[in-house]
């Protein structure tokens, strides 16, 4: 794997899954215009299809597809290319979207309605290894860490593997400081921030013993 | 090194506690030692006795045949038939000039019974007294001599002492004279020696009852119902009649004569069911032993057997019951130091004390007077016993008192935690339906009005046409990120719904070019309880009316938001900030808000109870927001 920060925009390959038209023009066309190679699909089908053509960098989707539902998606390519990153399109950056997202292996979203520049230095941190987390979503995942906050709503999601330190950083993240801030709080460098965010989104991630079993198979199928 | 240190220390602590055992033992046995002391010169304190001229003199004894001179008091020996009394006979002067003042015969002391003749004639038969043919009670008697008797100068008076043994017969000094001389004695006497053992007596039959009481109410309390049964035993014993010579119930007889052997056993079976609350079973039944033989030997054996059996049997088994029961209270006092323990410990030297000391009298180790204290000490015993019931019983009062008072304050608590649990779980209830609402209305706006408003978005960025309608669509999907952002139970920290509101203002901003500076100042915001979800919208809808001020009216470079608690009149309260650096805007005259805008932002403040102001010039616009203490529970402001 080469390092990130030598691929040029042309270099990233990104597979997009939007069933609205108008909004995957918008999406598409903001990316294209970065200068991204950019793949389109509309249907969980036709996204399978061009994965088995050609597996991305960056894995940008909606979850609602008229085939299926996304989260199956990123399930999938979590499990069979572990380098390529994910991101959850959500018209609306509710948690109950973006945290199932998580869950499966997304890491942080994309809202439909960002500006372009938005959508393409979105796609260009996370290539550059800047996993970003919203504030929102930051608080959500914070507050289900509290043993207080019953009974559970939402999507499911098993904060037990973050460390005080990880929390300590969502807390700041939630209340709104700045990765500086946090890191100046925390008596930390501002730039083992993202690392921790990355560390965070990896533990959210659920992981069954299934789904250990069908990596480890796969791993050993390459080998031979 | 922490192991050698901690070794020690650890040893050290039994060794110390043995120490205080030990001292604490030394103690107890001193206190016993003086108390014996004490008891052993009360008892050689000699009792008040008539003025010697009064005593009748040059006695002589005619005993089975054979006389002598004697000078009482005087022993005979113990024998088996009671129609052979020992007949001792005196002289006294008696002047005619006497005459008119009533003249006694006072007999202090006498086992067993005496027939007293004055000039031939009886005055006095002290059998028909049953309380002075016990032995054990130092019972007197005074005899008014008939004034006809008496005679000018000597007199003679005649004392026939039956004896019906197992001790030797006793006959103490014979007082004869004026009556008002002798009766102040013979009272004191039976003072000391008969009206206060029937007293204690009737005092052993009142605990005898409370104790039955006691233990019929608590079955498991063996050792109340055997305390009964001894002070029952005890209370029967004062009462019936001794028998004198052929009793019609030998049996009852035996009994009554047992009747001391088994009560103090039936005692020491309370002090090892009270004080170690175990009952050894092989052991136990062994301490009866002494008295259910002397009942055995009363139902088949001779009168003169039983009497001996009383002193082979009857007083070793009192003395042995005396010593366990000083040791088993003795250990109990120095384990649990109540004051049972120790007034009983006390009682049982004291009851020791006495009947060795009138052991030693009977077996002329010590001058013999035959005064026997064992029964009259014994009632130290039921003073103890009573106390330490008492005792008992106010423990455990208090005890009961401490433990309703703790279970009232224990129901209070659970109360209380009942009430707050109970409210805890109504706002957890009012949390989750707003929750699965919030779920239910983001699912329903996320699938359809989200999507839609995305879709005009796009829609109208396909040609420059549209720009303001893809602004309006933009404007109505934040607003509605605002909704069901405000909605998210935030636990009243505003700061969490204003870090989301700056992740949206932040994108607002950036095509527009403005920075967003914002600035927390540790610790931020204080948390608010009473922070509802539409003071929330209320807060962030002025924040985005001053940012959309400054981006579309004062073509700001720069947005500043500054959130801090200060100090105000009224104590710490929130302030958010928000400065822009463009052209500024001119308040009119009168000094209110030159726009709907600006009217808006003020009511809205207006309704959380939040101070807003307005500063505006050249440099840029300032908006203040002062948060209140406590937000307004109902929305009274509404129009």
């Amino acid at each position: 794997m080469t390092s990130p920060q030598e691929l040029s925009a042309q270099e990233i390959t990104i597979l997009l899954v939007e069933d609205d038209p108008p909004t995957l023009w918008r999406l598409q066309d903001a990316l294209v215009k970065a200068g991204f190679d950019v793949a389109a699909a509309a249907t969980l089908g036709e996204a399978r299809a061009s994965l088995a053509s050609r597996v991305p960098r960056v894995l940008l989707t909606d979850l609602q597809l008229p085939d299926g539902h996304g989260v199956d998606l990123i399930r999938e390519v979590r499990q069979r290319h572990p380098d390529t990153e994910i991101m959850v399109i959500s018209a609306l950056g509710d948690e109950e979207t973006v945290i199932s997202a998580i869950t499966v292996g997304a890491t942080g979203y994309i809202l439909k309605d960002a500006f372009p520049s938005d959508i393409a230095a979105t796609v260009r941190d996370l290539v550059a290894g800047h996993s970003p987390i919203s504030a929102s979503i930051a608080r959500f995942i914070v507050r289900r860490t509290q043993a207080s906050v019953e009974p559970p709503r939402g999507p499911e999601i098993d904060t037990a593997r973050l460390t005080p330190r990880e929390i300590d950083i969502l807390w700041g993240i939630a209340k709104g400081f700045s990765y500086a801030e946090i890191a100046t709080n925390l008596g930390m460098s501002r730039q083992t921030v993202p690392g921790h965010i990355k560390s965070i989104y990896r533990k959210l991630e659920v992981h069954t013993r299934g789904e250990a079993v069908f990596e480890a198979v796969q791993q050993g199928l390459i080998k031979l | 090194m922490t192991d050698g240190a901690v070794k020690p220390a650890a040893t050290a602590a039994p060794a110390l506690r043995g120490r205080g055992t030990a001292s604490r033992l030394v103690q107890y046995i001193l206190l016993q030692v003086l108390i014996a002391i004490v008891c052993i010169v009360l008892l050689r304190l000699p009792l008040p006795r008539p003025p010697d001229q009064l005593a009748v003199g040059g006695f002589s004894v005619a005993d089975r045949g054979e006389s002598r001179q004697v000078a009482l008091p005087d022993f005979v020996p113990s024998r088996l038939s009671m129609s052979e009394p020992a007949i001792f006979t005196g002289h006294f002067a008696w002047s005619a000039r006497e005459n008119g003042r009533a003249w006694s015969v006072y007999l202090p002391r006498f086992t067993n019974g005496v027939v007293v003749l004055v000039n031939g004639v009886e005055i006095l038969d002290s059998r028909r007294d049953p309380a002075a043919n016990r032995a054990d009670r130092a019972t007197p008697e005074i005899g008014l001599i008939p004034a006809s008797l008496l005679r000018d100068g000597d007199n003679e008076v005649s004392v026939q002492l039956f004896v019906w043994g197992p001790i030797p017969g006793f006959l103490d000094k014979v007082y004869a004279g004026p009556d008002e001389s002798l009766r102040s004695y013979y009272e004191w006497r039976t003072l000391l020696f008969v009206t206060l053992p029937i007293m204690f007596s009737a005092w052993q039959g009142m605990l005898a009852v409370i104790l039955f009481v006691m233990w019929a109410v608590r079955r498991g309390e063996a050792a109340y119902g055997v305390l009964a049964v001894a002070m029952a035993l005890g209370a029967m014993q004062a009462f019936l009649p001794t028998a004198i010579d052929q009793p019609t119930f030998p049996e009852l007889s035996a009994t009554l004569l047992a009747s001391a052997p088994l009560e103090s056993a039936c005692v020491l079976a309370f002090g090892i069911l009270f004080f170690t609350r175990k009952w050894p079973r092989l052991l136990g039944p062994l301490i009866f032993l002494p008295g259910l033989t002397m009942v055995l030997i009363g139902m088949f054996g001779d009168p003169y057997a039983v009497r001996q059996s009383f002193l082979v049997l009857g007083i070793p088994a009192l003395a042995v019951h005396l010593l366990i029961m000083g040791i088993i209270v003795a250990w109990s006092e120095m384990r649990k130091q109540d004051a049972p323990s120790l007034l009983l410990g006390c009682a049982v030297t004291i009851v020791l004390t006495t009947l060795t000391h009138d052991m030693a009298q009977v077996a002329g180790l010590i001058p013999d007077h035959r005064i026997f204290y064992t029964r009259i000490s014994y009632s130290a015993m039921l003073v103890a016993i009573g106390v330490g019931l008492t005792w008992r019983f106010a423990q455990a009062l208090n005890r009961v008192d401490g433990f309703a008072a703790h279970l009232a304050i224990q129901l209070r608590e659970a109360e209380e935690k009942l009430k707050a649990s109970f409210a805890r779980e109504q706002e957890r209830e009012r949390a989750a339906a707003l929750a699965r609402e919030r779920a239910r209305l983001m699912r329903d706006l996320h699938d359809g009005l989200g999507g839609q408003l995305v879709s005009i978005v796009a829609l109208s960025e396909r040609n420059t046409a549209g720009a303001g309608i893809g602004d309006a669509a933009r404007a109505a999907l934040k607003d509605l990120r605002l909704v069901i952002d405000s909605m998210d139970d935030i636990g009243g920290d505003l700061m969490l719904a204003l870090a989301s509101w700056r992740d949206r203002a932040a994108a607002q901003l950036r095509p527009h070019e403005i920075a967003l500076d914002w600035h927390a100042v540790p610790p931020g915001l204080p948390v608010y309880p009473s922070l509802r979800p539409w003071h929330v919208i209320q807060i962030i809808r002025i924040l985005d009316e001053a940012v959309t001020n400054a981006v579309k009216h004062a073509s700001a470079r720069r947005i500043g938001v500054s959130i801090e608690t200060v100090k105000a009149t009224s104590g710490e309260c929130g302030c958010i900030t928000v400065t822009d650096d463009g052209e500024g805007f001119v308040p009119d005259g009168t000094g209110k808000p030159s726009s709907r805008g600006l009217r808006n932002m003020k009511n809205r403040a207006a309704r959380c109870g939040a101070e807003l102001e307005l500063s505006s010039g050249s440099g840029g616009t300032t908006v203040r927001l002062q948060l209140p203490r406590r937000f307004p529970e109902g929305d009274a402001t509404a129009s």
